[in-house]
């Protein structure tokens, strides 16, 4: 594989210039040799305040803030309410006061260091006690962003395709599986949904304007849904440019399925790609510089890369005989992508020059890699256990780890970008 | 075995009836192709269905008014959009028909099996739907009588997980516009 060096000197170059443009962290994760560096971290319960529904929901709160630092990725959380963890060779302590009066929450977060227990963050939240979770989450993120220097994930949503009958509806709910909710009940066909760069919308496709798919959007809160692309031959696989102002989809009113480009508001198209095969499911570089795609044009599907105006295309990796699914990490360094197996599909990842490609999730299916927004976890569909349903990866040799979509078989995913400033929970900044 | 002599006789009635009761169901769902008294003879191509049983035949000849369900489905290989030698006989039978019934007008939708992302089998199911179409124009059917949508792998016929489902769904269906 190495012995493709011969690419070498070009590739290099281009790989060399996006680790440049990538955004330092203490954090490494190493997917190379399936290790992890995480950071121990020691979870002390919140100190309950207020009204006497306090301590009940800071027992609840205590189990999300722990669980959302395990999952960054980052952390390993060990808890003070749990018999036998102790803070062994921690990094830091994490608590602080949870408080409650009437229908707010306060959240008074604080991360220590150890063993000298000096204060190294200290943050207030409020907000609705109805949305404490959100609260928590935000916290989580905050403590990621401490050591790492990026925000975590725990705040983010992520949308996915649910099997009702004969037909799928598009769902929404938190990164950890929280609260899943129907965003579509038309009793059609919703596919491949993909998120605004500010997470406000979700484009799909669905069957439901008759006849064959079209691209439509829907704001992510849920309500009324606007179309796209409707245009002669089949209309999916849209996604948003880093930018927000360009579309990606794949059209057929050639008579071919075909890479374009269309503004935002699905008009002025512009074809990417000429070929007389398939080309299909589009996926941004996060620069927007670049496209990775599927086309059938050398016989079996694989993953291809061109620019932006559809020049200089090559395709990604010679490793696996049929190829599918790209998806950029939103990080640029590396794609993730699956490749056939005889039952079914494992996920795989490969530098952004298609170098260094690894297996990293296999056993029966799995389809539809997506990633986070800090490039660290990937959400992919799978029925690995039985029914269908969505796990995340942190890249790391655990296992991949289920969502709870409340007991429905789920498809899809697509996770959200990172919510933008405009906390809507009321997020109150001190320190 | 002994059978009592009160038996026998309901017993031999029900071994002659059993059969004839379900050689004419067969032949319902079988679904012989309609007769058409004012054409010369037209022959079921390919593969010719069972031999009717002697039947309660009844007087009234009317052929049945044609359906799309006449029109026979195209199966695929894996992976492909090309007509095999049985989707081309398929096919001739369908303009044929189509031919014969000028004033219909059907969708052709394109199938794929469950294997591959949504997003490709879509592109695939268009692609073998476009096959279809083109062979009907190509038969003389006129294009703007066919249309053509893809479903990709989203509405199986058959929802299993095998390659006898799998072979069902590799399709393009006719269905009525």
């Amino acid at each position: 594989m190495r012995a493709l060096s011969a690419l070498g000197v070009a590739l290099m170059l281009c790989c060399g210039a996006a680790a440049l443009a990538q955004t330092p962290s203490d954090v490494r994760i190493d997917i190379q040799s399936g290790q992890t560096r995480r950071l121990r971290v020691h979870c002390e319960s919140l100190r309950p305040a207020g009204d006497r529904n306090a301590a009940q929901t800071s027992a609840q709160a205590d189990e999300v803030l722990a669980s959302d630092l395990d999952a960054s990725a980052v952390f390993s959380a060990t808890r003070s309410w749990v018999p036998g963890q102790q803070p062994f060779d921690v990094q830091a302590y994490v608590g602080g006061e949870w408080s409650v009066n009437g229908g707010r929450v306060r959240l008074t977060g604080e991360v220590l260091d150890a063993p000298a227990r000096r204060s190294i963050l200290r943050r207030e939240y409020s907000g609705a006690l109805a949305d404490w979770r959100s609260l928590v989450h935000q916290f989580a993120d905050d403590v990621v962003l401490q050591f790492t220097g990026e925000s975590g994930v725990a705040s983010s949503r992520i949308a996915f395709v649910v099997p009702e009958g004969r037909n799928k509806e598009l769902y929404v709910m938190d990164a950890d599986g929280y609260a899943p909710r129907a965003l579509t009940g038309d009793r059609s066909i919703a596919l491949s949904p993909a998120w605004s760069p500010d997470g406000s919308l979700l484009l799909f496709t669905s069957y439901r304007g008759g006849g064959g798919p079209q691209v439509f959007v829907i704001p992510a809160a849920g309500g009324r849904v606007f179309p796209i692309s409707n245009r002669s031959g089949n209309n999916t696989s849209a996604s948003y440019s880093p930018d927000g102002s360009e579309i990606a989809c794949t059209l057929s009113l050639d008579g071919n399925a075909e890479i374009y480009l269309l503004d935002a508001r699905g008009g002025s198209p512009r074809r990417l790609t000429n070929s007389r095969a398939i080309d299909t499911s589009p996926s941004w570089s996060p620069t927007g510089r670049e496209i990775a795609f599927t086309s059938d044009r050398g016989g079996a599907p694989q993953v291809y890369v061109m620019d932006h105006e559809g020049g200089n295309v090559r395709r990604l990796t010679y490793q696996v005989s049929y190829t599918d699914s790209p998806a950029w990490s939103p990080k640029g360094d590396r794609i993730a992508f699956v490749a056939r197996t005889g039952e079914g599909f494992d996920v795989w990842v490969c530098k952004a020059d298609g170098s260094d490609a690894r297996l990293l999730v296999s056993g029966r299916s799995n389809e539809n890699p997506h990633w986070a927004p800090d490039g660290r976890h990937l959400v992919f569909a799978s029925n690995r256990e039985g029914p269908w349903a969505l796990y995340v990866t942190d890249l790391d040799d655990r296992p991949p780890h289920k969502l709870d979509t409340g007991g429905r078989p789920a498809l899809s995913p697509a996770w959200s970008p990172r919510r933008s400033g405009s906390g809507a929970s009321g997020s109150n900044r001190s320190n | 075995m002994l059978i009592s002599n009160r038996l026998r006789w309901p017993l031999v009635l029900m071994l002659i009836v059993l059969p004839l009761l379900a050689a004419s169901c067969a032949k319902k769902a079988t679904q012989a192709p309609p007769t058409q008294t004012s054409e010369p003879t037209p022959v079921p191509q390919t593969t010719p269905p069972p031999a009717p049983a002697p039947a309660p035949t009844s007087e009234s000849t009317a052929p049945p008014p044609f359906t799309v369900q006449d029109l026979r489905a195209v199966f695929f290989e894996l992976d492909s959009y090309a007509l095999t030698d049985a989707a081309r006989a398929a096919l001739d039978h369908d303009a044929k028909m189509l031919r014969d019934n000028g004033g219909i007008k059907v969708v052709i939708e394109g199938h794929c099996d469950e294997r591959g992302t949504s997003e490709y089998n879509q592109a695939l199911g268009e692609k073998r739907a476009q096959a279809a179409r083109d062979y009907l124009t190509a038969a003389g059917i006129d294009a703007s009588r066919l249309s053509i949508v893809s479903y990709g792998k989203e509405r199986p016929f058959d929802p299993g997980h095998d390659e006898s489902a799998w072979a069902k769904n590799r399709r393009a269906h006719f269905s009525p516009r």
